[in-house]
Formats: C-alpha cells, sequence, structure tokens
C-alpha cells in the first residue's frame, strides 16, 4: 500500500503546474476528498513557488527536488531547493511577511501551508538552500463523502 | 482554458478566470487588467471564479494589487463563485467581506443602480 516518489525539475514557472500535477496524482490512491485534494495542491503550489520565486529568483537553471513518501494515508512530501535560503525562519512564517512584496507576494504562503496541511517544518541556511516538508493526514474513507 | 475580460461601459470590468490560477498565469491576467484601470474610467471590478478550478497566494497577489490600484478613485471589488478551498484562502488575507453570493447577473443589476443611477 505504501509509496514513495522523488521528482527533480528546475526553477521554471510553468513547473508549478506539473508539481500540483504529479503530487495529486501521487495521492490518488489515498481517495482524497474534493476538499482534501485542492488544499494539499495549494500546499504543494505555495512550496514550490517559493523555491522557484525566493530561492532561485526564477533563474530557471536552478534544481527543485520533491521527495513524497506515503504510509498509509499520511503524506510527508519534502520540497528542497539549493537557492538563496532563509535568514529568520520565524519571521518568514508570519502571515503577511514577504520579501517581494514589489511582486505582488502577499505573504500568505506559508499561512496557507500550515492551516492546509499537519505540519509544516522548515530547514534552511542562507546561500546553501531551504527544504521544506509538509505532513498531511488524510481522514478515513467512511468519514466523509468521495469523489465519484 | 483562457480567462474572459469584459468592459461592461466605461466603469465595470468582469473578469472571468479559468484553468489554473498560479504565480506562472497571474503575469498574464496582470498585463492585460492593469491597462484597462490605468485607463482611468474604471470604478468596478468583478472577479467571477466560477470556472477557475485553482487558486494559492498569487491569486491573492492579483486581487491585492488590482484593490491598492482603484484605491485612490475609491472603486469597488466584488469576488464570486469562489470554491470552498478558494474561501478559506480568500479568508485568510482578510478578503472574506468582498466576497458575494449573488449571481454575476444581479451584481451587474445592482451595479447599474449604484454607478449610473446617481
Ligand atoms: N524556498 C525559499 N527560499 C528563500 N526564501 C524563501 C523560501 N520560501 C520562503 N522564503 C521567504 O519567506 C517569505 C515568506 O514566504 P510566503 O509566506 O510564501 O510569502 P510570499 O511568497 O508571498 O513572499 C518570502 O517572502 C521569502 O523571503
Ligand atoms: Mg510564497
Amino acid at each position: 500500500m505504501d509509496n514513495e516518489i522523488t521528482l527533480s525539475f528546475i526553477a521554471k514557472s510553468e513547473n508549478e503546474a506539473l508539481a500540483r500535477m504529479v503530487m495529486s496524482s501521487f495521492i490518488a490512491a489515498i481517495d482524497p476528498t474534493i476538499e482534501e485534494l485542492s488544499e494539499f495542491k495549494t500546499v504543494i503550489s505555495e512550496a514550490v513557488t517559493n523555491a522557484i520565486v525566493h530561492g532561485y529568483e526564477e533563474d530557471g537553471t536552478g534544481k527543485i527536488e520533491i521527495h513524497a513518501r506515503r504510509e498509509d494515508r499520511e503524506i510527508v512530501v519534502s520540497i528542497v531547493d539549493y537557492g538563496r535560503g532563509i535568514r529568520d525562519v520565524n519571521q518568514a512564517r508570519e502571515p503577511l511577511f514577504t520579501t517581494k512584496p514589489d511582486e505582488e507576494r502577499s505573504g500568505m504562503g506559508f499561512t496557507i501551508m500550515e492551516s492546509f496541511s499537519d505540519d509544516v517544518e522548515i530547514y534552511s541556511i542562507p546561500n546553501r538552500g531551504t527544504t521544506v516538508t509538509i505532513t498531511k493526514r488524510f481522514v478515513p474513507i467512511q468519514e466523509t463523502s468521495r469523489i465519484v | 482554458m483562457h480567462h474572459e475580460v469584459e468592459k461592461v461601459g466605461d466603469e465595470i470590468i468582469i473578469i472571468r478566470l479559468k484553468g489554473e490560477l498560479d504565480h506562472h498565469s497571474t503575469q498574464e491576467i496582470r498585463d492585460e487588467i492593469v491597462p484597462m484601470i490605468k485607463n482611468g474610467t474604471i470604478k468596478v471590478l468583478v472577479w467571477n471564479l466560477k470556472d477557475l478550478n485553482f487558486m494559492d497566494s498569487s491569486g491573492i497577489g492579483l486581487i491585492l494589487g488590482r484593490m491598492r490600484e482603484l484605491a485612490p478613485i475609491d472603486g469597488q471589488t466584488i469576488i464570486v463563485n469562489p470554491s470552498e478551498t478558494m474561501r478559506k484562502i480568500f479568508q485568510f488575507a482578510g478578503l472574506s467581506p468582498y466576497i458575494c453570493s449573488d449571481s454575476e447577473i444581479d451584481i451587474m443589476s445592482k451595479l447599474g443602480g449604484i454607478v449610473y443611477g446617481q
């Protein structure tokens, strides 16, 4: 029943949709609710976009890796970049905090990741990179209505 | 799928977003709408999300950015048909008050009264 994948791609914005698509397929075996699936996709999108926009400033060459593991109904996903890193992780987590207000980033990325998952861990070293590890537990099948 | 931007009279723009709204796709929409607002007569932006399948915080940035441009002329922002997940995202960002549960047609007839009826 359990599964594990690794996905690697370059820091290009068109890969945001690709990452969401691959991760949606990865959790299909869990048979998530529509809500769970769309929240999970949002979490992936936020973390991958951060790696592209902040980690690599969209340089189109930096490598991003996604490591995903499924154990029963729990998914653990790490989004890894080797970019600029985050100097103050606690500040980065604050709602509305952004270092790119001029590019219309809203500073809501980490708030959304935390609200739509069960755990968000950030491990970052300035000028070395950032790893964001997200854990999301999906409700047992019989408790909710399913996608038909 | 491609989004649809419709100008109604001189003062209203309806933006019907389609497909997925992320950091990648916001750029194109922004480039289309910003010049329309900059020309000065626009007072109301209606964001219809009925055919939008996905939105992340890039959508918040896009909508807030346009609200800022409309602020000097006291412009209005109306969001219709967000999904359950989008509703939550708007709530985190303090945008819930701009969500309207009326249909686009009802909104347009009410706006007709506001915009043209003074
Ligand atoms: N992968 C990353 N590499 C470098 N900095 C990051 C990364 N992810 C997040 N950050 C920093 O954390 C801040 C907050 O991120 P977030 O909550 O997603 O807001 P936003 O992306 O809208 O700025 C960013 O503005 C950026 O400074
Ligand atoms: Mg972000």
